[in-house]
């Protein structure tokens, strides 16, 4: 039984054109909690998908200030984690947990 | 994709098709990277969407559009390339396993799927031998002519007033007020009501004591309404009518000339005469084209013997059983009381359901090879005089024609019917026989009894067979055959 704070701090998989790009790297791209720690990531991933981690970068989008019809609003920043995988290891995240 | 034949038994027919997985796929993959270009997903740009991805969003449902297709393209392909004409919708089998036709979607699994059909055999129009006919011709006689003119006259007689006393075939004219126990009742007066005396129709008793007066009498005359007289509240009572005697008119001798001619809107007693032959001859014409028309049945049947399919004769069979067994369910009787047991007249219906389906295939194979063809202007007659039928709802109907084409079709087939018909007449070999008109009768009803075994079970086939005509609408190809039986049925009734 995997911990079950892993799956809170892995939120999605990031499927987009950068991402897709990434894969080429041995990368894989995850949305993450904004809390979470890269040690905190890569236990996660180590632990959910059985793969060896080499390094984790995380970065924070800040959410933009919107306007809508003239009240204003914000998005909510999402915090990404751009996984490399150690040499010969391979993940699809598009299976699915 | 391989096609094998798994069943050739007299016209039934199974093929099974089995289409390779790897076809399957690639032509999948065409698919996709056509769709490529067109579909917009979150995260990038039009047209990088890279195909793994794409192929997991939307293979699937891709994958299940290339199945109906290829079930709905390649039955009529098959057959056409095979040479063959199914009776009726080739029946598809597929798998039912659901875990078994998801490899079929993912491209996994051969996809294999089966038809079932009964083929319509081919049809060898045998051109040479000529279909011969005996037209008969009834000879009009001039006193039955004379007779409808003298009953048409007797419609437009007139009448002239007379001094005196009314008699029989009188006319009358009255003002008449009914009382019951002294109370006028409702319909019960009228005035200036023109009567002619012996014409029956007032109450009985009503009219014959009127016999005698004279333009200006008063009378009260008492009458009994009868027992069954419709309107309940009057059946049975007995009633006073107050009666004011305007005019007494005597009706004018009948005599046929000019003048009665022109009070018919014609120009002479000639004329006239002419146009009641005419009428005349038209009926005759009619009982003659349907005596011949059964002739050309007759022979047609009996020059072409072959097997028909069974789902055709099945579902005319249906339609013919379903209509039997609802009206004698409506009159109440059973078979025995039609000194014919169930099974005896199933089989009966049985022979008469192949022989329409067979005569129906026949006439729609000579009317193709013949080039007969139903003009938009036939149509149209067809249409407006189906529409004139029902007054009051034109809208109603016109639009249900248009909107359903299966309703165009049960309009084009009796007209098709009649002009492969016709196109046999011109090439039959016609004798034409003059016959009284005792003599085109009673030979019909000579054959309408050797025909069926229990003529008074025609009514019922006729109905049948009428309404065949409208279900047949939905299927395309066996239209002619219903069609045409019942007016089979018409003649042999006649």
């Amino acid at each position: 039984m995997t911990d079950l704070r892993h799956y809170d701090v892995i939120v999605s998989p990031a499927i987009t054109e950068k991402a897709t790009m990434a894969s080429d790297n041995n990368q894989v791209v995850f949305n993450v909690a904004k809390k979470a720690t890269k040690p905190e990531i890569k236990a996660a991933i180590e632990a959910l998908f059985g793969v060896k981690v080499k390094a984790v970068n995380t970065l924070l989008r800040k959410g933009k200030v919107k306007r809508f019809r003239g009240i204003k609003g914000r998005q909510s920043d999402v915090k990404k984690a751009i996984v490399t995988l150690a040499e010969g290891q391979t993940l699809d995240v598009s299976t699915g947990l | 994709m391989q096609v094998t034949e798994t069943l050739a038994e007299g016209l039934k027919r199974e093929i099974k098709v089995v289409v390779p997985a790897q076809e399957m796929e690639q032509k999948l993959n065409e698919r996709l990277a056509d769709a490529k270009n067109k579909v917009r997903l979150n995260g990038f740009r039009p047209g990088k969407v890279p195909m793994s991805h794409l192929k997991k969003m939307y293979g699937k449902s891709f994958m299940a559009d290339l199945v109906n297709e290829i079930i709905r393209d390649k039955p009529g392909a098959i057959l056409t390339e095979r040479g063959e004409r199914s009776a009726t919708q080739p029946e598809i089998k597929m798998t039912e396993d659901e875990a078994e036709a998801n490899e079929i979607l993912d491209a996994k699994k051969d996809f294999e799927f089966s038809l079932a059909y009964e083929v319509i055999p081919a049809i060898e129009l045998k051109g040479d031998s000529k279909l011969t006919v005996t037209r008969e011709v009834v000879d009009i006689p001039d006193e039955e002519v004379e007779e409808q003119v003298l009953r048409i006259a007797e419609n437009a007689k007139t009448y002239e007033t007379k001094k005196g006393k009314a008699a029989d075939g009188d006319r009358v004219t009255i003002d008449y007020l009914g009382k019951i126990d002294g109370e006028p009742f409702d319909g019960g007066k009228d005035d200036d009501a023109e009567l002619v005396i012996g014409s029956k129709r007032f109450i009985p008793g009503f009219e014959e004591q009127l016999v005698g007066v004279k333009a200006g009498d008063e009378k009260t005359i008492t009458v009994s309404f009868p027992d069954d007289y419709p309107a309940a509240n009057l059946a049975g009572k007995e009633a006073t009518f107050d009666i004011k005697v305007k005019d007494v008119a005597a009706a004018a001798e009948l005599t046929i000339d000019d003048e009665l001619a022109k009070k018919l809107g014609l120009e002479s007693a000639d004329k006239l005469r002419e146009v009641v032959r005419g009428q005349i001859e038209s009926q005759y014409g009619q009982m003659t084209r349907q005596k011949v028309k059964r002739q050309i049945l007759d022979q047609l049947d009996e020059l072409y013997q072959f097997d028909t399919p069974e789902t055709l004769v099945d579902a005319e069979f249906n339609n013919i059983w379903t209509q039997i067994t609802r009206d004698l369910e409506q009159s109440g009787k059973s078979f025995e009381d039609e000194d014919t047991t169930e099974e005896a007249a199933r089989e009966e219906y049985r022979k008469l359901a192949e022989r329409r389906v067979r005569l129906g295939l026949v006439l729609s194979e000579i009317g193709e090879k013949a080039g007969v063809k139903v003009a938009d202007e036939e149509m149209q007659r067809a249409l407006y005089e189906q529409v004139r039928q029902f007054p009051g709802q034109e809208r109603q109907i016109m639009e249900y024609f248009q909107k359903t084409p299966g309703a165009a079709a049960s309009l084009r087939a009796p007209i098709f019917e009649e002009k492969v018909i016709d196109h046999l007449l011109s090439e039959a070999d016609v004798t034409d026989k003059t016959v009284s008109k005792e003599e085109l009768m009673a030979e019909d009803e000579d054959e309408t009894g050797s025909k069926a075994e229990a003529s008074e079970k025609k009514p019922a086939k006729k109905k049948a067979a009428k309404k065949d005509e409208t279900v047949a609408a939905d299927e395309g190809e066996k239209k002619p055959a219903k069609k045409k039986a019942a007016k089979k049925d018409d003649a042999e009734e006649a």
